[in-house]
């Protein structure tokens, strides 16, 4: 099989949201950079440093054959295991906005929770084109895989980071979806989805009054439901055009930490509905155009790869956009190639990355 | 076969993933549309400061524009908390200059709030103390205008202006009553500020403060000013409780004057007790209203045709008897014979018991309600009292009896003087009232303008009026209103002296001396109610305490009201006690010794020296008490 030249479409579109999301980085923090760091720069340096290595990373992986990944699948996974470990260790591991959830290197951070997503799919991927037959056995072939998501979102939520690891177990549900597992598994991992989530409330109550606030975010506008009530401040007066191009009042200090999970607020009160439209358009491109290269592949583990990667950004995506405007609880996810946030950026390109390489086939 | 398969489930995601993407985006757009007025007004709420400014308060002025009460402009402090950087170096700084504690600035500085007004050191500042701040150029403090309420005849006319609180919200009189049009409106800087209360750069607003209507009273100011001159003499004269005056239009129930003693300052109410801040005696108070009320009764025998007022006579013996109690006359052993004229002059108690009598109590209470007694008159001022009048079927011969000439009712000043309006007008009862315009605030055109307003009409003929008008100016010249006959004018009058009552009990030596007039009596443009309660050290008859001053401040109607002298009234009846007026012949370019016969009557002071006179004060053709000093200029 001779290689092509990889999907110009997908690329364009996400350099433009990555270059769009350091703008709005800038736009949004630029306030509390001031206030915190005395530097209005000091977000927009960082990310623009992983961007540029990220952008960097996504070419070279663009032309890495992606069948290396195959091969390499069982160390990938073991490597995000040990790293997931290592991050629960106090000393190793450096606690951020209350989760321990970074490995810190200097002002930088890597989380390896975001590596995690992408190994597990690569590791699912292989194992579902692999054995066929294991489709039609679930308790051989999908329970094992099923057991090894469970093992690494208990320790994604150890950190905690509830956003992540629902990201995670979800994509991975598709995944086995899509490869045509035997649908009573889908029930029986429905019935132990709402055990729980019955058991996490329980766990830890702060996630019930974020589910009340969700409801009824006026109930108690300056305890759960602030960000939720300051989100839609940002959000309505934005109307059709926004406030134009760094004129968000909300970002003065209203909407805690606007640049990362916020950042699509900010869109929304300086670019309004047509900007929000302009954004959809191009992760909406991203979608498809990763969704037609899943489609197109006669290779299974790339099928199963692709879709695997494209599901993960796309439903953060959209998991990110119905916290933001109030249709789900808060979850505490941040917006892909967009927010703040170094090792999500990188990951994400580095799928991307992937998917091109795949487009190449 | 199998690939097909997964092809079709991966086109299934991917259509519900697309399809969430549109509801997040139908989401974002039902909440910038639907929800984008609640919220923006919200979120406006939230992002929104205001600097208030205060709007100047209406001016209140007397019927010919004379400022009865105004703004002062003054500053007030203001400090935004969240603006202040250095708390210490602020309060320390403001301390020294408003004489306050640094703790106490502190304290105000460290509160929680979005502004914080320094009360009430902070507050109408010197502006001095105003400069000192300003140059001090402290962040988040500011200094406002504030209009402070300033009445520059003070205690003069109190009551009925009322008085404002700190906030310049009315609280009593017209300031109350008519707050809504005199406060206006607020007007402020609005500006947008962080979640931590720092202005932002953007734009800013500024409401214009919208100012006060301006009010127009009925009162003139120098009727008023006489009122208020001779409460104060009363006041001085009998060390009386309480002293009260009234002047209306009797034409339309304009209020010309209103007063009261006590009175208090209204630039300092604080000062004082509420009683005397919040009771308006002249529409407040209620007594009984003795003599002055056998107006009434009089003018319902006329109306009704029980008496003829110069033919039918009277025999007063000094006292009647009316079923088992005795009724006596004021004077000993009675006026004797007299018309029913006389009867009025001489204030003859039995003779008003016959009238009431021929009347019967279905008549004559029918004109005490007819002429708004035992009900409020609705004069546009808050705290009016109602007064009692028995209802009929509590009236026996003795209430009846009494009643006719004051005793046993209860009536407040207002209601007196309005009845009395009523009769002598023609037979129309008004509603008193006080504010005549609404002014707009810069140019002073009229926005509004109160007219009279008639309670009911034709109580009594005109005819009946006249005969009444009449009467009272011959009270005046032949009765007991002789101390306020005024020379070379017509005016009319009752007096009245009441014992007051305390817990059902007639209190000794005790009473309420009161005097209504008409000014003039023929045609009256103006008519004059004034009561003392309970002067002290004098005769207690009205008049002797209560006349002689309703006529100064007559005097002053008169000259206020630009009333012609007339002299085709009634001359008044001289007893022996009473000294005659000569009028002032003209004598300058006379020689001393041609003029010290001419005035003869006078008592003459010469001024300069030489032996022609070149000047002379009164001027020829006043008139001078007999007696009276009469002084020359002399030259060669």
């Amino acid at each position: 099989m001779k290689t092509k030249t990889f999907d110009v479409y997908l690329f364009i579109a996400v350099i433009i949201l990555v270059i769009f999301g350091i703008i709005m980085i800038y736009s949004s923090s630029n306030i509390w950079a001031i206030y915190k760091y005395n530097d209005a720069l000091k977000y927009v340096k960082a990310q623009s440093l992983f961007l540029l290595v990220g952008i960097i990373i996504m070419i070279i992986i663009s032309k890495i054959p992606y069948l290396n990944y195959y091969y390499k699948a069982n160390l990938i996974l073991a490597i995000c295991f040990l790293l997931l470990l290592l991050v629960l260790i106090p000393g190793i591991g450096t606690v951020r906005n209350g989760a321990r959830s970074w490995f810190g290197i200097g002002s930088f951070g890597i989380q390896p929770s975001e590596f995690a997503k992408l190994g597990l799919v690569i590791f699912t991927a292989k194992y579902l084109a692999k054995n066929d037959y294991i489709l039609g056995r679930v308790a051989k072939g999908i329970w094992p895989i099923f057991l090894i998501t469970l093992l690494i979102f208990l320790l994604i939520m150890l950190q905690p980071d509830f956003g992540t690891g629902m990201v995670i177990v979800l994509s991975i549900v598709a995944l086995f979806f899509v490869a045509g597992v035997n649908f009573k598994f889908f029930i029986h991992i429905g019935i132990l989805g709402v055990l729980a989530v019955i058991g996490l409330i329980m766990g830890a109550p702060y996630r019930l009054l974020r589910i009340i606030s969700f409801l009824d975010p006026w109930r108690d506008p300056l305890g759960s439901g602030f960000q939720i009530i300051q989100s839609l401040f940002a959000i309505g007066p934005g109307g059709l055009l926004g406030f134009g191009f760094g004129h968000s009042i909300q970002k003065h200090f209203y909407l805690p930490e606007p640049q990362t999970d916020f950042i699509f607020s900010i869109i929304s009160e300086e670019f309004g509905f047509m900007g929000i439209l302009i954004v959809s358009f191009f992760f909406l491109t991203i979608l498809i155009r990763s969704i037609n290269i899943a489609l197109r592949t006669n290779n299974r583990f790339a099928k199963y790869l692709v879709f695997g990667i494209i599901f993960q950004i796309i439903f953060q995506t959209i998991l990110n956009l119905m916290v933001v405007v109030g249709l789900v609880p808060v979850t505490g996810i941040t917006l892909p190639l967009l927010s703040y946030g170094g090792s999500s950026l990188l990951i994400s390109l580095i799928g991307i990355g992937i998917i091109l390489n795949v487009s190449r086939y | 076969m199998f690939q097909r398969k997964v092809d079709k489930r991966i086109r299934l995601v991917n259509v519900v993933l697309f399809s969430l993407f549109i509801v997040i985006i139908l989401r974002v757009g039902y909440i910038q549309v639907v929800e984008y007025e609640q919220l923006n007004k919200l979120a406006n709420q939230l992002w929104n400061r205001n600097l208030p400014i205060q709007a100047n308060r209406g001016i209140i002025y007397d019927r010919n524009g004379v400022v009865l009460a105004t703004n002062l402009t003054t500053t007030s402090l203001i400090l935004i908390p969240s603006q202040i950087t250095d708390k210490e170096l602020v309060a320390s700084k403001l301390a020294p200059i408003l004489g306050v504690s640094k703790t106490e600035i502190l304290k105000h500085i460290n509160k929680r709030v979005a502004m914080e007004r320094v009360h009430p050191e902070g507050r109408r500042l010197d502006y001095k103390i105003a400069d000192q701040i300003s140059s001090l150029n402290l962040k988040g403090v500011y200094l406002v205008k504030e209009a402070k309420r300033y009445y520059p005849f003070d205690e003069r006319l109190a009551h009925v202006l009322g008085y404002v609180g700190i906030d310049n919200q009315g609280l009593s009189g017209i300031e109350l009553q008519y707050d809504y049009y005199l406060s206006g409106e607020q007007g402020a800087i609005k500006y947008y500020a962080d979640a931590f209360g720092n202005r932002l750069n953007l734009s800013e607003l500024y409401e214009q403060p919208q100012d006060g209507i301006n009010i127009m009273l009925t009162i003139d100011y120098r009727i008023q000013e006489a009122i208020e001159r001779e409460l104060d003499n009363i006041m001085v004269h009998f060390n009386a409780d309480q002293a009260m005056a009234i002047v209306m239009d009797p034409n339309n129930g304009e209020i010309l004057g209103m007063g009261s003693r006590p009175t208090f300052s209204a630039n300092n109410y604080q000062k004082y007790a509420t009683e005397v801040i919040n009771r308006n005696l002249p529409i407040w108070a209620t007594f009984e209203p003795g003599s002055t009320f056998k107006i009434v009764t009089f003018a319902a025998a006329i109306e009704e045709k029980k008496v003829d007022i110069f033919k039918d006579t009277f025999h007063d013996s000094g006292s009647r008897l009316v079923e088992n109690a005795r009724i006596r006359c004021w004077k000993h052993g009675g006026h004797g014979t007299q018309t029913f004229l006389q009867v009025l002059e001489n204030s003859c108690n039995p003779g008003f018991v016959e009238l009431g009598q021929r009347l019967g109590k279905e008549l004559l209470f029918k004109y005490f309600d007819l002429l708004g007694f035992g009900q409020k008159t609705g004069i546009d001022l808050n705290g009016e009292g109602t007064g009692i009048i028995f209802s009929l079927d509590q009236v026996g011969p003795v209430e009846l009896a009494t009643s006719a000439f004051g005793q046993g009712v209860s009536v407040t000043p207002i209601q007196q003087l309005n009845s009395v309006s009523a009769i002598v007008n023609g037979g129309t009862l008004y509603q008193p009232y006080i504010v005549k315009r609404f002014l707009e605030p810069e140019t002073n055109s009229i926005i509004q303008e109160n007219s009279k307003k008639i309670i009911r009409k034709n109580i009594i003929s005109q005819e009946t009026s006249d005969l009444v008008k009449y009467a009272l100016e011959c009270v005046v010249s032949n009765g007991t209103g002789r101390t306020a006959y005024v020379e070379e004018y017509r005016v009319g009058g009752k007096t009245g002296t009441a014992q007051k009552v305390k817990d059902g009990r007639y209190l000794e030596g005790n009473y309420i001396m009161s005097f209504v007039a008409t000014i003039p009596a023929d045609k009256p443009q103006a008519v004059l109610f004034l009561a003392i309660d309970n002067p002290k050290k004098t005769i207690q008859l009205a008049s002797m305490t209560v006349t002689p001053h309703a006529k100064k401040i007559m005097i002053d109607i008169l000259r206020a009201l630009e009333v012609k002298k007339d002299d085709t009234g009634l001359g008044k009846q001289y007893q022996s006690f009473e000294r005659k007026y000569y009028e002032v012949p003209y004598v300058i370019g006379m020689e001393i010794k041609e003029v010290r016969p001419l005035l003869s009557h006078f008592q003459v002071e010469y001024a300069g020296s030489g032996n022609i006179i070149i000047d002379q004060s009164p001027k020829a053709k006043e008139r001078l008490i007999s007696g009276g000093k009469i002084r020359l200029l002399l030259g060669n």
